[in-house]
């Protein structure tokens, strides 16, 4: 289908025709019926809907139609029937933008030479050199397309350096006479890479398979509102990533499988196990504390991309410790095999048109539609992968379990040292007593990750059928997406229902609805931060000497939790696994549906409404018998989300001269969203055993209801001069709900130009194109939250008389509110240029851009002295500015084999320019205990990690304190790191050889650090290494005091942990590590099964691929843990704290088409 | 288009204060153990402790631990602190709201001294003020200031009262709306603040202590200040908050084995109340045999201070709280005690500020009250016989001093008032940092933070550090200079912790 806004173009009357060049025949005796030549019809079709047609040179040659078609305003497919069939002729759609032109009869056209319109120069040049030596025997093949399998009418055949050529017919055969001595065969058609094919004397079959170009020459993107544009009139950066991208090799959250693909944006999918949420950052943080990641937008329209109930934290979440689940974001339930392209918008400047959502950059999904065809197509997709733990901690295993230098020897010691390893060395002594009770040898026990957690397998299955015909087309998938986590017991299971359709009800309106229905169910899914009901407590931090499977089925005959350690918050695993209850479902309906009607021919009115709604149902439940919670707590979130839209468009399309094309769109936009939610907690299970919120000694049910609204107004004009000069302005006024009444709206503009210098001057012939780019763009924005302008009071459950508080945003949170609130501004500044070379095999992208965000709103961590947590302001100011960098390239291009290459770089530099008034630090997050927080501070970049280091003297000697004989400690605001990379990159390869395509691609992030509460409690419990010094004779300590007097202590041996690592928590410096690394991201072996040789099956194509996800890690700096381990999608980055394990996963994939 | 009617209306929330419901749930905040559970000030005057390092932390002072000082600091400002001043300013000015105003302040003062009294000088003219003066980095008030307006506050609050004014009514949950026993729990807090100065204002406190008990104090058993209502099984912020707080961090189990944190009564406390022959002893504790509470105190035993993060063998068979009595989540909490006011009117006997009776009568007063607080916190499990209070008074006769030298008679009466004080450690830990009673020997537990010695005061939250790094550097400054303080550390010395050790 034709974007809408381009549909019509025409001027009604002839002298508008004549404007645009058009050669209207002037013999006043065919007045009635003028006449124009093919030729010059099929160029107004090519420009009006950005389509492209490929004909053997002369075809075309003497052909007339009547101009009076023209006027008709039919689809390009339904025109192209029209007048070629007039001329004889038929066509064949190779793709989306691209069509074949041959004869009704032609199959062999001997002498025919293909030119088009688009044609290479080397094509041109082959067809140049030809002679006329005389062709001896017959030569035939067959052509297909390497992209989908099909075969390929219409593709220009040469014998190099001579003039014997032919194009292939409508089943993509050629039959050619060529000399007998053998030569090389010239194979091009536009949008492919031309190959050429050696054939030997007497050869009588040559086959060739094209390989679709990488190369950006007339490319079409989709852009802000789903409007299609022409990727030479772009005034920013945008990245297409196409939807066989996220299909073959999967990621269960396909944002996660952006990673690496893009330069500038970032993608980190949480440690959270299959369902978890991913975070996608573009081009930095862009709010203080807001929403930095970008909009969610699926053909043309918002959806929604929260996580119920909030982002999972990176310590406990409010107090509440049993209930830091990641409950999985939104774009969690897109199913890949529905995705024809992604396109990413990574700014303001691209994505103005959206508002204030837009400033974070928008990421544009487009999902698959019908085609027109004979018949049903079936596709049909599967994929089984399995996961295993990627990263195993490299502990001391010299000491074993126990404390003081003593091995445990009863099953009391054995309990009260189970995560200790202060024992004594370790020497197989068989004396030793587990928690069990049992007596085991006291060896080294190094596979405890590998025995707690299991091999994840992941089984997707989709079926799509589709079809349709001039006046309607139809897509409707269903997919299946079954996973088990590492974790026992732990399931997540996706179904999807996808349903295009789109007609045609008359030549001048048409409609499109989108439906998709989604049922998400997770069972299980793993708390992470603090300990308590964290599985990965038990197989991390269990003393050294303990095979962990010896605490399994953690807990005894009545279902109470048998205890492993000293404390019972850090719950046994196996409890975890066996007992702890959560599940969840999430019943979510994505519908669009739109009406386009022409109202003139260049004159389009457009609308569309969108909803996207979800219901969730969460509960978890910590049993009866949980030893920290001895008789147990329930907690429930039942919450219906909905973001609707409503938009109108107008869109009014003109030639005003021969070269000044003119587009102008306006239209206004209504959103919706409100979030509706009731959060259930109670604690105490009456009836033992007995799970339901109806079996509470005490409980409470919190209702909230949140509604934000936005109506906006906007408009865009476009100008292209000769399509080499292009500019582009949009405005948009915005009102928000959640600000001061008095000041709620925002008016923004946005300009830009771009430039094609190799269209506008002769170029030398090594340059395929030249393009510069710059642009500016404001979005305003309003405040996120609703109910911040008045301070409220809330009643408190109580069992006596009235309580009432200030009311608590979430429980524990309470927000000074701001009754000025008014729109904050993001401006973004971006130039870049486009080089294209040698063929299009060597290409350059370079982007520069300055984003600033001001007036954030900002609920700013204030002094708990207060007597609140945070205060609503309006005066944050952050920098972001960076430079993009992508490489194109290939390499080789021998015969059937290539190999492309493609890099992007990014560098971000973030500079938080202001909070409020007196206020130079802002926390995003601490971890569990506090030791580390994340803070934005004035001055400094987004997220740093700020903490304790042990106080020094000037030249490096540590100071102790003689009393406590540990080091004295510096205050907490030492920067530690960077949480978030400032630099990140990706390098893919790809190679293709016939049949066979292997896709390699490696990425890496650089310049952050990350805080490990893993390492926090190895060093404290003595499994990190670090703690191995002085384990015989006790740990000398040597400096200075804070008096300056030398100190000298030597802990002694039973004091070790107690009195000396145990108080190492305090200083954070000691447990942040560089967290820069350099990961093998994903392999894709492919191959293209052979099945025109099983012609009965039917089967179109059919590619079967080995596929892998984060194989290896090339290179980092942690030695525990995977530095990519974080577990939150929420801004506090730069934690790890005790997640599931990162995985490498691997698996096949077949994809088949009837 | 710039119009939302009512979107941005929260519909679930109240656009206006009710005084009233406010208030209560201010008492309910403000009685919150605050440092006085197990893991803090529970240990720290030898009542309980825990074989595991991190709950034992009050008794134990490891340098692992420290941080968990700061939570009285972190949860008084948000809650009751925040709250009664939502209240008072809605009274200000309002001269037919004057009772009102005045419980309100009197309950202000109750919250903020028993913030300061834990840490030193914290935000008191600018604190909770973050919404009503928009303060959001609030200074630091040195603790003689705080404690001057505190007085001042009492003082011009029990004045006045106006008995023809309204009053809370039900949402007074100490009182009902009593402004008269209002008046005497004013005067009460009066007394015991007037006392903190002995050793740094001798002569302010004097002319304060006399102005208390001119005043009128609380000196019957039906002037208490108490919460009374509570329930046993209902939301956590109406149980009993000591009760609550003991069986949610270890008693829960009700097995003697089980104990989540570890916890059981210190030895310290259970050998004093043996040593003493105290009728109080089985009604305070129990051993769990066969699955019973016995509390026959033959069997009672406590646990040493110095279990090394590991369980002692005999665990199952120490004696932890009597869950009939100091376990009842719907006993009563009590604030003021008649006890309390007969302690402190003995030490102005001692000390020749007070002549209405002698110290060793009040000091018998003093006893007996607190022998039957028992039973009016929680019934009959509570009651304890007459014949065994006169037994224990006649063992427990105050010794003879001179004006020269009473701190035999502070000894033993402070003394008592710590045996007569459990679970309530705060006051009893405030006249050991004045006068050094009861005389407890401090842990030397290995990887104590503080060189062998007692904890003298809570740490300031490390959010302070970097929210409001200015007033909390000034703070900590002026302390550091003023009264010798390391830094923000545990054995620094709050303004009226002056005594000579």
């Amino acid at each position: 289908t034709v974007p809408v806004s381009f549909a019509q173009q025409f001027a009604s009357t002839a002298s508008a025709r004549a404007l645009r060049g058009l050669q209207v025949s002037s013999d006043p005796g065919f007045v009635e019926d003028q006449q124009v030549s093919l030729k010059e019809a099929l160029n107004d079709l090519k420009k009006r809907y950005n389509i492209r047609f490929a004909y053997r040179a002369g075809l075309l040659e003497g052909k007339t139609i009547s101009a009076a078609w023209l006027e008709e305003g039919l689809a390009a497919e339904a025109m192209l029937d029209k007048m070629l069939d007039h001329c004889k002729l038929q066509y064949k759609k190779i793709n989306k933008n691209q069509f074949s032109i041959f004869a009704q009869d032609d199959s062999t056209s001997p002498f025919g030479s293909l030119t088009s319109m688009d044609a290479t120069a080397n094509v041109e040049a082959s067809i140049a050199a030809r002679d006329e030596r005389s062709p001896n025997f017959t030569l035939t093949g067959t052509v297909t397309s390497q992209d989908d399998g099909m075969t390929m009418p219409g593709v220009n055949v040469v014998v190099k350096g001579t003039a014997i050529g032919t194009t292939t017919d409508g089943d993509g055969k050629y039959t050619l006479s060529v000399p007998d001595e053998g030569g090389t065969l010239v194979f091009s058609f536009i949008g492919y890479a031309t190959q050429e094919v050696a054939f030997a004397p007497a050869q009588t079959v040559v086959n060739v398979t094209m390989v679709v170009e990488m190369s950006t020459l007339g490319e079409v993107v989709v852009t802000a509102l789903g409007i299609e544009k022409d990727k030479n009139a772009l005034a920013y950066s945008v990245t297409e990533v196409k939807g066989e991208e996220f299909t073959q090799a999967r990621e269960v959250n396909v944002a996660n499988s952006l990673s690496g693909k893009i330069a500038g944006l970032n993608a980190t999918g949480s440690s959270t196990g299959p369902g978890g949420s991913s975070r996608v950052i573009i081009r930095g943080n862009g709010s203080l504390t807001g929403q930095s990641q970008p909009l969610y937008v699926i053909n043309g329209m918002p959806i929604d991309n929260s996580v119920p109930g909030g982002s999972s934290s990176p310590n406990g979440a409010n107090g509440n410790l049993a209930t830091n689940v990641d409950r999985g974001d939104g774009i969690a339930a897109i199913n890949p095999d529905d995705i024809e392209s992604i396109t990413v918008l990574k700014g303001g400047t691209a994505a103005a048109l959206y508002g204030s959502r837009g400033a974070n950059g928008v990421i544009l999904i487009t999902t698959k539609k019908g085609v027109a065809r004979k018949g049903i197509g079936v596709e049909y997709n599967t994929t089984y992968t399995l996961d295993n733990v990627a990263v195993f901690p490299d502990w001391q295993y010299e000491y074993g379990q126990g404390d003081k230098g003593v091995m445990p020897t009863t099953q009391s010691a054995a309990v009260g040292t189970g995560r200790m390893s202060f024992g004594a060395r370790i020497d197989g002594n068989t004396n030793y007593v587990a928690a069990d009770g049992k007596n085991h040898p006291y060896t080294a026990q190094k596979d405890n990750l590998k025995h707690f957690y299991q091999t994840g397998k992941t089984f997707t299955n989709t079926v799509a059928l589709s079809g349709g015909n001039e006046s309607i087309l139809y897509r409707l998938s269903l997919s299946d997406l079954d996973a088990t986590s590492i974790l026992p017991n732990t399931t997540y299971n996706r179904k999807t229902a996808n349903l295009n359709l789109s007609g045609k009800l008359s030549d001048k309106l048409r409609v499109e609805t989108v439906v998709q229905y989604t049922l998400e169910k997770g069972k299980n899914r793993p708390n992470a931060g603090d300990a308590l009901g964290n599985p990965n407590w038990t197989p991390y931090e269990v003393a050294n000497t303990v095979d962990v499977r010896w605490l399994d089925p953690g807990y005894d005959a009545l279902g109470n939790e048998t205890l492993w350690n000293d404390v019972p918050i850090a719950t046994n695993g196996y409890f975890v696994i066996n007992k702890i209850k959560q599940r969840d479902e999430k019943n979510r309906f994505i519908g669009q549906a739109s009406v386009t009607y022409d109202i003139l021919k260049n004159l389009t009115a457009k609308g569309t409404v969108t909803r996207d709604f979800y219901s969730y149902d969460f509960q978890h439940i910590l049993p009866t018998g949980t030893a920290y919670v001895l008789k147990g707590e329930y907690l429930g979130i039942e919450s219906e989300v909905s973001e609707t839209n409503a938009m109108a468009t107008l869109n009014f399309k003109q030639q005003l001269s021969e070269s000044i094309g003119f587009n102008i769109l306006g239209g206004f936009n209504s959103r919706r969203f409100v979030e509706k939610r009731m959060d259930m907690r109670g604690q105490e299970f009456t009836q033992p055993y007995f799970y339901s919120f109806t079996n509470l000694n005490t409980s409470s049910a919190r209702p909230y209801l949140g509604r934000t609204e936005t109506n906006s107004i906007f408009g865009s004009v476009d100008f292209d001069y000769k399509g080499y000069l292009f500019l582009t302005a949009t405005g948009r006024q915005d009102w928000f709900s959640t600000l001061s009444p008095d000041n709620n709206g925002i008016f923004y503009p946005s300009v830009g130009a771009s430039f094609v210098l190799s269209d506008a001057i002769t170029m030398p012939t090594a340059f395929n194109l030249v393009k510069f780019r710059a642009s500016w763009a404001q979005v305003g924005g309003g405040g996120p939250d609703p109910y911040q302008i008045n301070l409220t009071y809330s009643s408190v459950p109580s069992n006596t008389v009235p309580l009432q508080n200030v009311t608590e945003v979430n429980p524990g949170t309470k927000n000074i509110t701001n009754a000025e609130l008014k729109p904050f501004t993001s401006t973004t500044t971006e130039v870049g240029f486009n080089v294209q070379l040698l063929d299009n095999r060597l290409g350059f992208d370079v982007a520069l851009y300055d984003r600033r965000s001001t007036d954030d709103i900002v609920a700013v961590p204030i002094s708990v002295a207060t007597g609140y947590s945070n205060a609503v302001l309006n005066s944050g100011e952050l920098s972001n500015r960076g430079i993009e960098l992508m490489i194109n390239a290939t390499p080789a291009r021998v015969g059937a084999f290539t190999w492309d290459v493609s890099y992007n770089f990014a560098y971000n530099k973030s500079e938080v320019l202001k909070l409020a008034p007196g206020i130079s630090t802002l926390q995003l997050g601490a971890s569990a205990n506090g030791n580390a927080t994340i803070r934005n501070n004035v001055g400094n970049t987004y997220g740093a990690i700020y903490g304790h280091r042990k106080l020094r003297t000037e030249d490096g000697t540590i100071v102790y304190n003689p009393t406590s004989n540990v080091a004295e400690w510096t205050d907490a605001n030492q920067e530690l790191g960077k949480g978030v990379p400032p630099i990140t990159m990706g390098l893919s390869n790809d190679f293709r050889y016939k049949d066979f395509s292997l896709g390699i691609l490696v990425d890496g992030k650089f310049g952050n650090s990350v805080f490990s509460v893993t390492e926090v409690y190895a060093t404290r419990l003595g499994l990190h290494k670090m703690t191995l010094p002085g384990r015989e004779n006790g740990l000398r300590l040597q400096g200075v005091t804070k008096e300056g007097a030398a100190y000298d202590y030597t802990v002694p041996v039973e004091n070790l942990r107690n009195a000396y690592w145990n108080a190492q928590n305090r200083y954070t410096e000691l447990f942040v590590s560089d967290a820069s690394f350099v990961k093998l991201r994903q392999v894709i072996l492919s191959y293209r099964l052979p099945v025109e040789k099983v012609k009965f099956l039917k089967i179109q194509s059919a590619t079967l691929s080995l596929v892998g996800r984060n194989l290896a890690i090339l290179y980092k700096k942690t030695d525990n843990f995977d530095p990519e381990q974080a577990l939150t999608n929420g801004p506090a980055q730069g934690i790890e704290s005790l997640g599931l394990p990162r995985t490498r996963s691997y698996g096949v994939n077949l994809m088949v088409k009837f | 288009c710039d119009d939302f009617g009512d979107v941005n209306v929260n519909p679930d929330a109240i656009q206006t204060s009710t005084p009233e419901y406010i208030l209560s749930k201010s008492i309910y905040d403000g009685t919150q153990p605050l440092g006085n559970h197990p893991g803090l000030l529970m240990g720290t005057m030898q009542y309980t402790t825990s074989w595991n390092d991190i709950a034992g932390f009050g008794s134990k002072y490891t340098t692992a631990q420290q941080t968990r000082t700061s939570g009285p600091f972190s949860d008084s400002y948000s809650n009751q602190i925040n709250e009664i001043n939502e209240v008072i300013k809605v009274m200000l000015d309002k001269p037919e709201e004057v009772n009102k105003l005045s419980i309100a302040r009197i309950w202000r003062v109750y919250c903020y001294h028993r913030l300061t009294d834990l840490y030193g000088d914290i935000p008191y003219t600018e604190g909770g003020m973050g919404y009503i003066q928009g303060i959001y980095q609030p200074k630091y008030t040195p603790q003689a200031e705080i404690y001057a307006d505190m007085l001042k506050e009492l003082q011009e609050a029990t004045a006045a009262f106006n008995s023809d004014g309204a009053t809370f009514g039900a949402g007074d949950v100490i009182y009902g709306g009593n402004i008269d026993q209002w008046k005497k729990f004013g005067y009460s807090l009066m007394l015991r603040l007037g006392m903190r100065l002995t050793e740094v204002q001798p002569g302010e406190s004097k002319t304060w202590v006399e102005r208390a008990i001119a005043g009128g104090v609380i000196l019957n058993d039906a002037d208490i200040a108490a919460i009374r209502n509570y329930n046993a099984t209902g939301q956590t912020l109406t149980r009993n908050p000591l009760a609550y707080r003991l069986l949610d961090d270890d008693y829960r189990s009700a097995d003697g084995v089980n104990n989540k944190e570890g916890g059981k009564y210190q030895e310290t406390f259970i050998d004093s109340l043996k040593d003493n022959n105290d009728p109080r002893l089985p009604v305070l504790s129990v051993v769990w045999i066969d699955g019973e509470p016995e509390n026959d105190p033959g069997l009672q035993k406590g646990m040493s201070d110095r279990e090394p993060g590991q369980a002692p063998p005999d665990f199952a068979f120490l004696s932890q709280p009597n869950p009939a009595t100091v376990l009842k989540e719907d006993g009563a909490l009590l604030i003021f005690t008649v006890s309390e006011s007969n302690y402190l009117l003995a030490e102005a006997a001692l000390r020749g500020w007070y002549g209405g009776q002698t110290a060793a009568a009040l000091y018998e007063t003093g006893i007996r009250a607190a022998m039957r607080q028992w039973e009016i916190a929680v019934g009959a499990a509570g009651a304890i016989a007459q014949e065994d209070i006169d037994a224990y008074v006649i063992a427990h006769p105050l010794v003879a001093t001179t004006p020269d030298n009473i701190e035999p008679a502070l000894a033993q009466i402070y003394t008592q008032f710590w045996m007569g004080s459990f679970p309530e450690a705060q006051e009893p830990y405030n006249h050991y940092r004045r006068l050094g009673y009861p005389a407890l020997t401090p842990n030397d537990y290995p990887g104590n933070a503080t060189n062998n010695q007692i904890i003298r005061r809570f740490l300031y939250p490390n959010t302070e550090q970097t929210l409001n790094p200015t007033s909390y550097k000034d703070a900590l400054q002026r302390q550091m200079n003023e009264y010798g303080w390391k830094g923000d550390d545990l054995n620094g010395r709050v303004w009226w912790d002056a005594r000579e050790l």
